[in-house]
């Protein structure tokens, strides 16, 4: 028998082995189906879900320009600030885990867990990272960095704040970033703001915003499931901002701060400013505003108990009164009245006028500082003795309408362009505002209609004439000038990454109309006033320093009108007499005796200058 | 002409190199997987050149053999994701549940083929032999592989011919257990169901897995993100990427023609499986070959179903795909045990019989026990 080989016989199908290969079939052919709607109907919505999984847009920060001083002193820093923040999605799926995470999470931000639980479990976008705590102690970040890997989901972005140098003295300068307000949040993203970004609140920092902002880069990259970067897809470096060097002398403005705190603390005063502007270019060399606060609070995160210490302080520390405190101006002002009566031809410099103790204005009395006859005097006599008498008489020939004209000439009433959010303009009062401003239904009533006893108080700096420490400061640089009104600025020069980008330019933004040799005979009466052997040139003396140079004293009445009314001390200053190279205004708020509380404060600062700065020598 | 089903095992092998590929792209160990394909091929050889009908008689000890294993798994077991489901052998992670599949089939083929026509006490003492290692298995625990299981044994017997009344009788009591069913799940079973029932109450949990499975799967489109290109895959996006949802990442990557070939492939090996059990040279062969297509089409629906989010999820792993020596090795030995039964199927022999007549006598019958020559 010979074995051939064996052929398989014809299968047999029984029913149920057809009927499973059927069903076999039948299922492969549903899953397919499915398969089919999921990956070509749905596939570029589900594609696109995978896409936002996976590809994340990164913005990344600009750097903000650094702002030093004229001479390159650095007065912010950028310094890095960690915080921590959560991607719900990378919490542990599995239930223990993710309490456990839980539980270490809201110890270490201070949240109670279940709120905690509930804050992240419901996020919208559990894929977005959700800053629990920001400004992280060291300690806190290397504890932290030490667990990250055993704490998935975690992350402990940085992000660079702005810290202040010595912010008491160069607060109100330089001012602070923050948050951006609901109310400019349309207009700055259209300017291509994050709604999570900082900005310019006040200050320079808000001033010259567009110089300091850099331009923001970005990066596509793509994260894995915990989060992490994988790949950058595509990116675009960020530009850091512009440094921009201001016009203040570091070591100026702190004399400056510091003269006017020793002032106000040696005559029991709790505020003041002063404003330091070099009379040839406008550029402020100091400004300071007392009591100042600290800046580093609203940038590295204020307690809501500090905010409200700040905003309820009946010193009101975030009022910059060098910018935006409006007194008003008393004796100061009587240069343009001085100017206002020679250019009028009025008085010339040489006409004697008689200095009673009072005036009688239509049955009104008008009181001088003295109770004594001061005898005739010239208009720099008038000055040197601040005769408020004289300058009635002088009002009274000039009239409100031309004496207010001479205000704004001297740049009164207006605000000045400086680089700063929030300057004041003062006020220049005259008929028409008064008919406005008096806050009856009837204009035409007593209470409205401009009196000769505004002109004749206008004329001393009185009635309802307002200014503000830098339109002082402007304002006694134009007399030293020689009537050249000058835009203050507070940029010396902008640079980009080393270039420099822009130097400032001196602007003249109006000219007295008046001419020099009268100018020169109110300057002749500020020289004398400060050359007083009494009194003034007492300061100058026990400073050290002559008396080479310009000022005159006030001291304002306000809060109405009447006898005994609160007083706010003011002093401007300009020095040397021949080439003035520095003007200065101090204001001392209710101050009661100029020449004594404000006047010293002057010489001090004058005194530094004259040591460390400028080139006035003896 | 060969005895041999060529088809079957190439079919298999086209199936773990896609498993290898795909393991690799989910950046598991790769490594160990083609050890374990390799140990699954040895494996495969091994029970091809048995012969199954040698395994009939040891039927009851394999039972017992299962049923120890899986005590010893709830005594001495290793735990991982709260289910205690491995014993170290010999410092290798042996997985009970998987091998008891296939002794399942062995054991409910020996049982089923002793008569033609169940009856009602075989199949009762079918369901009881299912009842223990299902009992044991849930109690780990592990649902998926208990339905797995008993899915096998009704697929199973039905294939054994088991009487309509029968298998009416049977889903009645799978109606009835339903109302049970929530008081039998484990806390977190239950919550399986709830959230397939509603994905979208954890976002963050379970429901997490299952949308991003559903993302990964859906945004391969027609042809795929391509091998090692997936996002939600190799980007960690998709839970178990290996294992339990390795279809998803194998889908985003090839695409919806990628998975029409898989599927087909599946397929294909499915009705091979069951051609075998039309050849098959005896009852007890053909419900191995019966019973191991139960095994393969439960596993591939499951998997497949859950990844695309028709089915709840259940830790089943996709045949030959997924990362696992335990499953992949079971697999492939239980693929070798049905082309041992198809190696030995009945055959049609012409033997040449020096008769006086000479004429030609063909002789139809089962083939010798042995097997002459070598098979391959």
């Amino acid at each position: 028998m010979i074995e051939l080989g064996g052929i398989a016989p014809r299968p047999r199908w029984s029913l149920r082995l057809t009927a499973s290969a059927a069903a076999a079939v039948l299922v492969m052919g549903l899953l397919a189906g499915k398969l089919a709607q999921l990956q070509i109907t749905d596939g570029e919505h589900l594609a696109a879900l995978a896409q936002a999984n996976t590809v994340r847009h990164v913005v990344l920060e600009a750097d903000r320009g650094i702002i030093y001083d004229r001479h390159g002193v650095a007065l912010v820093q950028n310094s890095p600030m960690s915080s921590l923040a959560v991607v719900p999605a990378g919490l542990p799926s599995d239930g223990g885990d993710r309490t456990r995470e839980l539980v270490e999470l809201a110890h270490v931000s201070g949240v109670a867990e279940p709120k905690l639980a509930a804050e992240l479990l419901t996020a919208p976008d559990p894929f977005g990272a959700i800053t629990l705590k920001t400004n992280l102690s060291q300690a806190e970040y290397l504890a932290l960095s030490e667990r990250l890997p055993e704490l998935p989901g975690v992350s402990l972005p940085q992000r660079s704040v702005r810290t202040y140098v010595d912010p008491m003295v160069f607060g109100h300068v330089l001012g602070y970033v923050g948050p951006i307000d609901s109310s400019q949040v349309r207009q700055l993203e259209a300017a291509g703001y994050q709604p999570d970004e900082l900005v310019g609140k006040v200050g320079v920092e808000a001033g010259l915003e567009s110089l300091l902002r850099g331009t923001d880069g970005w990066a596509d990259v793509e994260v894995d499931a915990r989060g992490q970067v994988v790949k950058v897809l595509a990116t675009q470096p960020a530009v850091a901002g512009d440094a921009v060097y201001l016009t203040l002398d570091a070591g100026l403005q702190k004399a400056t701060a510091a003269a006017l705190a020793a002032g106000l603390a040696r005559d029991d005063k709790e505020a003041g400013a002063s404003v330091v502007i070099d009379p040839r270019t406008g550029e402020v060399l100091a400004m300071v505003s007392l009591p100042g606060y600290d800046t580093n609070l609203f940038t590295h995160g204020i307690s809501q108990a500090d905010y409200d210490r700040l905003l309820k302080d009946p010193q009101k520390p975030l009022l910059n009164r060098a910018i935006a405190g409006q007194y008003a101006p008393g004796s100061t002002f009587k240069m343009v009245t001085a100017t206002a009566g020679l250019q009028e031809g009025k008085i010339t410099a040489q006409t004697l006028l008689s200095c009673p103790p009072y005036i009688n204005v239509n049955g009104w009395i008008y009181h001088n500082w003295a109770s004594y006859s001061l005898g005739w005097m010239n208009v720099a006599k008038a000055l040197a003795t601040s005769c408020d008498t004289f300058f009635y008489q002088v009002a009274a020939m000039v009239g409100d309408v031309t004496l207010a004209r001479y205000a704004r000439a001297y740049g009164f009433g207006q605000a000045k362009g400086i680089e700063m959010p929030g300057v004041m303009p003062g006020l220049v009062p005259d008929r028409i505002w008064k008919q406005l401003a008096c806050g009856v239904p009837d204009l035409n009533s007593d209470a409205c209609r401009w009196s000769e006893g505004d002109t004749i108080t206008f004329g001393i700096g009185q009635s309802y004439l307002l200014t503000t420490p830098l339109n002082q400061a402007v304002y006694v640089a134009a007399v030293a000038n020689g009537g050249r009104v000058l835009r203050p600025t507070l940029v010396h020069l902008v640079s980009d990454a080393g270039h420099v980008v822009s130097k400032q330019q001196t602007e003249v933004t109006g000219t007295v109309p008046a001419s020099a040799d009268n100018i020169q005979a109110v300057r002749e009466g500020m020289r004398e006033e400060i050359n007083r052997p009494y009194n003034m040139n007492y300061w100058f003396r026990a400073a050290g320093v002559p008396a080479d140079g310009g000022g005159k004293t006030g001291t304002a009445q306000w809060g109405g009108s009447g006898l005994d009314l609160p007083t706010h001390a003011w002093f401007v200053f300009f020095a040397p007499y021949a080439q003035p190279e520095l003007s200065l205004s101090v204001f001392v708020e209710r101050g009661e005796l100029s020449e004594v509380e404000a006047a010293p404060i002057g010489v001090d600062i004058m005194k530094f200058y004259r040591d460390n700065v400028g080139s006035i020598r003896a | 002409m060969s005895r041999v089903d060529r088809l079957q095992p190439l079919v298999a092998f086209m199936l773990a190199t896609l498993g290898v590929m795909t393991v690799f792209s989910a950046r598991a160990d790769w490594v160990r997987q083609i050890a374990w394909v390799l140990l699954g091929a040895a494996a495969y050889i091994t029970a091809a050149r048995f012969d199954y009908r040698r395994l009939r008689p040891t039927a009851p000890a394999l039972y017992g053999g299962m049923l120890l294993l899986l005590v010893a798994v709830r005594l001495v077991g290793h735990s991982a994701l709260g289910a205690r489901r491995w014993l170290a052998v010999a410092g290798f992670p042996l997985e009970p549940s998987e091998l008891s599949k296939l002794l399942l089939v062995v054991v409910l083929a020996a049982y089923l083929s002793r008569q033609e026509r169940l009856s009602w006490r075989t199949f009762g003492g079918a369901l009881g032999l299912v009842a223990a290692p299902a009992a044991l298995v849930i109690s780990q625990p592990d649902l998926g592989t208990t339905l797995v299981l008993l899915a096998v044994a009704v697929g199973m017997l039905f294939l054994a011919g088991a009487r309509p009344v029968q298998l009416a009788s049977l889903a009645a009591l799978a109606i009835t257990a339903v109302p049970l069913l929530p008081h039998l799940l484990y806390g977190y079973q239950r919550r399986r169901l709830e959230i397939f029932l509603d994905p979208g109450q954890d976002p963050l949990g379970a429901g997490y897995n299952l949308l991003q499975a559903r993302i990964a799967v859906g945004s391969g489109g027609l042809f795929g993100r391509g091998w090692l290109h997936g996002l939600q895959g190799q980007l960690g996006f998709v839970p178990e990427r290996s294992t339990d949802f390795v279809f998803a990442t194998f889908a985003e990557e090839f695409g919806l023609l990628g998975s029409l070939v898989l599927l087909t492939l599946f397929g294909v090996l499915l009705v091979r499986l069951l051609r075998t059990a039309t050849v098959a040279s005896d009852r007890f062969g053909e419900l191995l070959a019966g019973g191991t297509f139960c095994v393969v089409l439960v596993q591939v629906v499951e998997n497949v179903g859950m990844n695309i989010g028709i089915l709840p999820i259940a830790g089943i792993p996709l045949p030959l795909i997924s990362y696992g020596g335990s499953a992949t090795i079971t697999t492939l030995a239980a693929l070798g045990l049905v082309q041992s039964v198809m190696l030995r199927r009945r055959t049609v022999v012409y033997q040449e019989h020096t008769s006086p007549s000479g004429a030609f006598r063909a002789t139809c019958g089962p083939s010798p026990l042995r097997t002459r020559g070598r098979a391959y």
